[in-house]
């Protein structure tokens, strides 16, 4: 009896936010007479949007829930899918190898910043600021400024599916999942998560883990530049601080993935939050809602979210009366 | 003096030696390649001032640990309400005042927010950087060309010369200096970035403290938004666009620690913003292409506040 209540409660709290999103997303439509998936187009954009936002999602919560704020994941993302795009077009390579190409490149540049914040051992807030810098004049110069535009190359341009959006979200969830919940790697992090003192005093090696973060968020960023640029053909430049705008696509299904993570696995909690941002997104998209009013309620949602997680405790006191 | 001390201080003046080393690099290239030096420094002055005011204010956020990435978006909003007061009533004081009140309003709307509803203050100034993006191209659709709010080149012209601006400077940062080291907050403020348990203990009101400090920072803001208008009285949704990262870079490049506490300092906005405008314009004169010189400014930012706090390591990795 206990136990199915507890399993009503978990189905409960992990189905409530998407599926209330999905229900209040269609509902807006059909308002306005709209059908929100109603091409194969749409469905599209919808896991496109749920891969992006899951995979920058996993890549910002990693370093940010060790007490480690890093800027650089959109560098990385640009400057990965860059060097990626640049060597398949002069050498006619497809899609998969970009894919691969974008993956390494990507555990490369966050490898790197990982290695120079354990060197020089500043907050990493102020070695990412430094590292996006660099990877963003990096980016810039290697392009003559001018990005990089294979619109019409039909080969890396040919990746957008449901079907190919959905093997990356399996395949980027299991590893994240196998890493994190099934490895030395994994159980070391928990623990510096927990007690960075008490584990470094139990002879937990911090560097190699911490490395091994940023170059895990650096490999999901370098598929998330990938996902990006196979969706336009164009990589735009950015300067001074241009690319940190990705990491804030991530904070709203953070927040969510860290509240139904309460009920399942954590990661799972970032998928699902990462589908709720997304029907939010395509709704907006299918209603043709201006860009201010997106970024708009969009804050305004996260606000209010955080209100609730924050004071959860006070508010069933009040219901209770 | 202990060995000790002395390399205490030598670190402490890294920050200065570092500026006026750029400083000094921009006076030997700017005379090599022969360049006018006196417009170079106007223009050093103009560029860097804005984000002095700004960095000025905001240390006392940055003083009791907390953070808020919206300024460059406040400086913004203020700068185009401020130009739409001038527009609706030709008075440069209302401007004047419409820059200040509007973004004190903001910086103590993110506070009350965050404290009343216990919020972290850092999610709370992400959601309004949002906002505040989404209300510059609100402003300027409504009450602009469509593009643009226009203040008239001939209603600011008087004002726009660089003693004026540093005075604004010169005054904000002496009253910053007067608050920060010379009365209560300044104390209190410090001790609550150092240790916020310990303060709270004592009696220090870390709500009260915050109010205080981003009521500060958000007369930073104004002041930025007045002296941004009087520049470039053209406003578009690029005003001061890059205000916030540079803000954050300046703090930390004049040798602020970024957790705050007592080794916090009010003069390392202004070293610190100086120090990026120079840097800035070294790298023009050397010719590099923007990339490049964006590459050579990160490493040099990276080694600058690498050697400021060298004696700060602990045997674990910061957080």
């Amino acid at each position: 009896m206990k136990s199915s209540k507890g399993m009503i409660t978990k189905i409960f709290g992990i189905g409530t936010i998407p599926v209330a999103t999905l229900v209040i997303m269609l509902a807006l439509c059909a308002s306005k007479g709209v059908v929100m998936f109603e091409t194969q187009g749409n469905w599209i954009a919808f896991f496109r949007a749920v891969t992006s936002v899951m995979l920058t999602t996993f890549a910002l919560s990693i370093n940010l829930n060790s007490g480690r704020f890093d800027f650089s994941i959109g560098s990385i993302s640009m400057i990965s899918s860059i060097v990626a795009s640049q060597i398949c077009i002069s050498m006619g390579f497809t899609t998969p190898v970009m894919l691969l190409i974008s993956l390494v490149s990507g555990i490369f540049f966050g490898t790197l910043s990982g290695l120079i914040y354990i060197i020089v051992k500043l907050p990493p807030i102020i070695v990412s600021l430094g590292v996006t810098l660099f990877y963003e004049g990096f980016a810039f110069a290697i392009t003559d400024g001018y990005g990089v535009s294979f619109v019409a190359n039909t080969e890396l341009t040919s990746f957008p599916s449901v079907l190919n959006y959905s093997i990356i979200i399996l395949a980027g969830l299991a590893v994240i999942i196998f890493l994190f919940d099934y490895t030395k790697f994994g159980y070391n992090y928990k623990a510096l998560l927990s007690g960075q003192k008490v584990s470094v005093n139990t002879g937990i090696k911090e560097v190699p883990n911490a490395v091994g973060c940023y170059a895990v968020a650096g490999g999901l960023m370098g598929v998330v530049g990938f996902i990006s640029a196979t969706n336009t053909g164009n990589i735009q430049m950015a300067l001074n601080f241009g690319s940190i705008g990705v990491m804030f696509t991530a904070f709203l299904p953070m927040f969510i993935g860290g509240f139904i993570g309460r009920f399942c696995n954590e990661r799972i909690g970032y998928v699902l939050g990462a589908v709720t941002t997304a029907l939010i997104s395509l709704m907006y998209a299918r209603l043709n809602v201006d860009s201010s009013i997106q970024q708009i309620t969009t804050a305004l949602i996260l606000v209010g979210f955080l209100i609730y997680l924050n004071n959860e405790g006070k508010l069933k006191k009040l219901i209770k009366g | 003096m202990s060995k000790e001390k002395i390399k205490k201080q030598i670190m402490n003046l890294a920050p200065v030696v570092g500026l006026l080393l750029l400083y000094g690099v921009f006076m030997i290239m700017g005379t090599v390649k022969d360049i006018n030096i006196a417009y170079g420094m106007k223009a050093i002055i103009n560029q860097s001032i804005v984000v002095a005011v700004v960095a000025t204010g905001a240390i006392f956020i940055y003083t009791l640990g907390s953070f808020d990435i919206s300024l460059g978006a406040s400086v913004a909003t203020s700068a185009l309400l401020g130009g739409i007061v001038y527009n609706a009533t030709g008075s440069l004081l209302c401007m004047f005042l419409a820059n200040i009140g509007v973004a004190v309003f903001i910086s103590l709307f993110n506070s009350i927010l965050a404290s009343v509803f216990n919020l972290p203050v850092f999610v709370t100034t992400i959601a309004m950087l949002s906002v505040l993006n989404a209300l510059v191209l609100v402003l300027i659709k409504v009450n602009g060309t469509g593009s643009e709010i226009a203040v008239p080149a001939e209603a600011v012209k008087a004002l726009d010369t660089t003693g004026f601006k540093v005075l604004i400077l010169v005054l904000f940062l002496v009253l910053c200096i007067f608050v920060f080291n010379f009365t209560k907050i300044g104390r209190m403020q410090k001790m609550l970035g150092g240790n916020e348990i310990c303060a709270r203990l004592t009696g220090i009101s870390g709500k009260k403290m915050a109010i205080i400090g981003f009521a500060m920072a958000g007369i930073g803001v104004g002041l930025g938004a007045f002296v941004s208008t009087i520049y470039a009285p053209t406003l578009t949704k690029n005003t001061a666009s890059s205000v916030g990262m540079d803000v954050i870079i300046a703090i930390v490049f004049g040798g602020m620690p970024v957790s705050g506490g007592a080794r916090s300092k009010i003069t390392a906005a202004v070293i610190g913003a100086f120090s990026m405008t120079f840097l800035g314009q070294i790298m023009t004169l050397m010719n590099f292409n923007s990339g490049i010189g964006q590459m050579v400014k990160a490493v040099i930012f990276i080694l600058v506040v690498f050697v400021a706090t060298f004696n700060q390591r602990s045997k674990m990795l910061p957080r």
